[in-house]
């Protein structure tokens, strides 16, 4: 499966996913990874060519209600756990 | 007084003739609980005094002659991935180390409202990822019939808490077999609720078209009293529908039991099934049929695939749900200095440091599957191939009402037997995974009492027919109780 993942690409998703892998972290994942990569293999037997896929767990559709402000949620309480803010606004590092 | 034979109704109905208080039944788990929880190592956290105050408000109500609801006064324990308003909620993660929940669940909300006491927050694989609870990034938690022994998981706190008496039952939540696999390793009951029959709403997001909550108990009868209590629709859940449960969940009659039918799929009794764990299922269908329900042989031929299909589709959720924790808004990270040059310099450290190695091997899993040049060949054939399971039980279910399978491959495995290979550990869920992949119900039950560790057997049904998956199970167990 040398072919799908090596260290270069593996930093790629490491980057995409917000992550830093130490070197001996990325060595394990990069085996881990190749291991199941290669137990999925056998899906690529599977004949598709005339299934809808399945998109998610309800077959409910979506509905749509009135646009108006519900004021049921505390805002108050989810601002007051950050560690730093600023007249209710979160504090973080330069974005830039 | 001894708690150790109680259940819902045996509370109930102590509680309405005044044998024993809330109070004294609820104090009663809190002295167990600092006994004995710490040889297994069930709970997370412990809220002592909250429980003591819904206790005293049951029995207030009791002495005011009030009704009482099914599950007022029922000491629970609750996943620690369930939110409680006011309560840390860290889903076994450092992530969350130090997060308070600002909400309660919607679950949390209708228990609090039936009179129902939570003591504490249970055990689990860190976000719910794992199948022994080694992925809890703050302790083990042993199994009670042999400490040596992983409970299950990812519920696997919840499991232990009833199985050892330090809960009367409790919470989980079943992505791939969450509740099952755990209840099947500690002899207990876990069900595993139809797609959208249970608000998710409060729950901490896993994969969100496979997650369900649903409740852990000693019988089949408790397991349809929780789930009557927590079930309905939520408009704070668009997956949540309406739904009709009722009395027939927990009076099932006879003779409807008996016109079942019960279908055994042969994709599930195969060559690595447990030998023990097959003659034990040979003698449950042997059980059941001496009530009279009939069995058949199906096939769901496209269970081979469930495996792979779940470890796209889960890791794909999975790397989304999870984006949102970056160490800033919900808690710090130990360790991180937030003097950092960047945003996104703060956000590697916090992940890196804040993620165990399943929650980042499934992250990482769930980014290459959804990423450009990939995402054809792995996430959306796996989205075809889960159409395929669930036609298999759409198929299964125009000739019978209700499969019978095992549980897992094996029974309770040995603490760190399977943490270096995560592909092992991943196949010990290889029987409960299609479920939630089809969206439909299933219960794990114990086999009669047997020696050596528990065995489970597993009764799925068709969407929304929990009643067919209780009712079977509630009169297997009249004939082993």
């Amino acid at each position: 499966m040398a072919d799908i993942l090596n260290k270069k690409s593996l930093e790629h998703l490491a980057e995409l996913a917000r992550l830093e892998l130490k070197s001996g972290e990325e060595t394990k994942m990069l085996k881990d990874l190749e291991e199941i990569l290669e137990y999925f293999k056998e899906l690529q037997k599977v004949d598709v060519s005339k299934v809808e896929p399945m998109t998610g767990g309800t077959s409910l559709r979506s509905v749509v209600r009135e646009d108006v402000v519900d004021a049921k949620h505390k805002t108050g309480q989810g601002v007051s756990d950050f560690p730093e803010s600023d007249k209710n606004y979160l504090k973080v590092p330069p974005v830039f | 007084m001894d708690v150790r034979n109680l259940t819902i109704k045996k509370i109930q109905e102590g509680l309405l003739n005044k044998t024993f208080s809330a109070l004294e039944l609820t104090e009663t788990f809190l002295d167990r609980i600092e006994k004995e929880d710490p040889n297994i190592g069930a709970y997370l956290s412990v809220n002592a005094k909250s429980a003591v105050a819904q206790a005293e408000s049951v029995d207030i109500a009791i002495a005011k002659d009030e009704p009482l609801s099914a599950v007022a006064g029922i000491p629970l324990g609750i996943k620690d991935n369930l939110l409680i308003e006011g309560w840390k909620t860290t889903a076994a993660s450092k992530m969350l180390a130090h997060y308070r929940s600002a909400y309660d669940a919607t679950v949390i909300r209708k228990l609090k409202t039936a009179g129902s006491i939570f003591l504490g927050k249970t055990n689990m694989d860190e976000f719910a990822m794992g199948s022994s609870t080694e992925n809890s990034a703050f302790q083990k938690t042993r199994n009670p019939h042999d400490l040596q022994r992983v409970p299950g998981g990812s519920s696997g706190g919840s499991a232990a808490a009833v199985a050892a008496d330090l809960a009367v039952a409790a919470l989980g939540s079943d992505t791939g077999g969450s509740i099952r696999q755990p209840a099947s390793f500690c002899g207990v009951v876990g069900l595993k609720p139809t797609y959208g029959a249970v608000s998710r709403y409060g729950l901490i997001a896993m994969a969100s078209s496979l997650d369900q909550i649903g409740p852990i108990t000693k019988t089949v009868e408790d397991a349809a009293i929780l789930f009557n209590a927590i079930a309905g629709q939520d408009a704070a859940d668009a997956t949540s529908a309406a739904t009709n449960y009722g009395e027939t969940l927990l009076q099932p009659k006879l003779e409807t039991v008996r016109a079942l039918t019960i279908g055994i799929p042969e994709e599930y009794f195969v060559s690595n099934l447990d030998s023990e764990i097959g003659l034990a299922l040979q003698q449950v269908i042997k059980d059941l049929e001496g009530l009279g329900i009939k069995t058949k042989k199906v096939s769901l031929p496209n269970t081979k695939h469930a495996l792979s299909c779940y470890y796209i589709i889960m890791p794909a959720e999975v790397s989304s749900n999870l984006e949102r924790l970056e160490g800033i808004r919900y808690a710090e990270i130990d360790g991180v200095h937030r003097d950092k040059e960047s945003l996104v310099e703060l956000y590697k450290q916090n992940r890196s440091r804040g993620f165990g190695a399943e929650a980042k091997r499934r992250i990482m899993l769930g980014t290459f599957v959804l990423s450009s040049g990939y995402y054809d060949a792995y996430y959306a054939r796996a989205q075809k191939v889960r159409s395929l399971i669930k036609q298999d039980f759409d198929e299964a279910f125009k000739e019978v009402d209700v499969l019978l399978t095992p549980v897992a491959p094996t029974r309770a495995f040995a603490i760190g037997e399977k943490t270096n290979d995560p592909l092992q550990m991943y196949l010990s869920d290889i029987f409960t995974i299609p479920v939630n992949l089809a969206g439909v119900p299933a219960i794990s039950i114990p086999t009669r009492p047997i020696k050596g560790l528990p065995i489970g057997f597993q009764l799925i049904g068709r969407h929304w027919r929990e009643e067919d998956i209780l009712g079977i199970g509630q009169y297997y167990e009249k004939i082993h109780i």
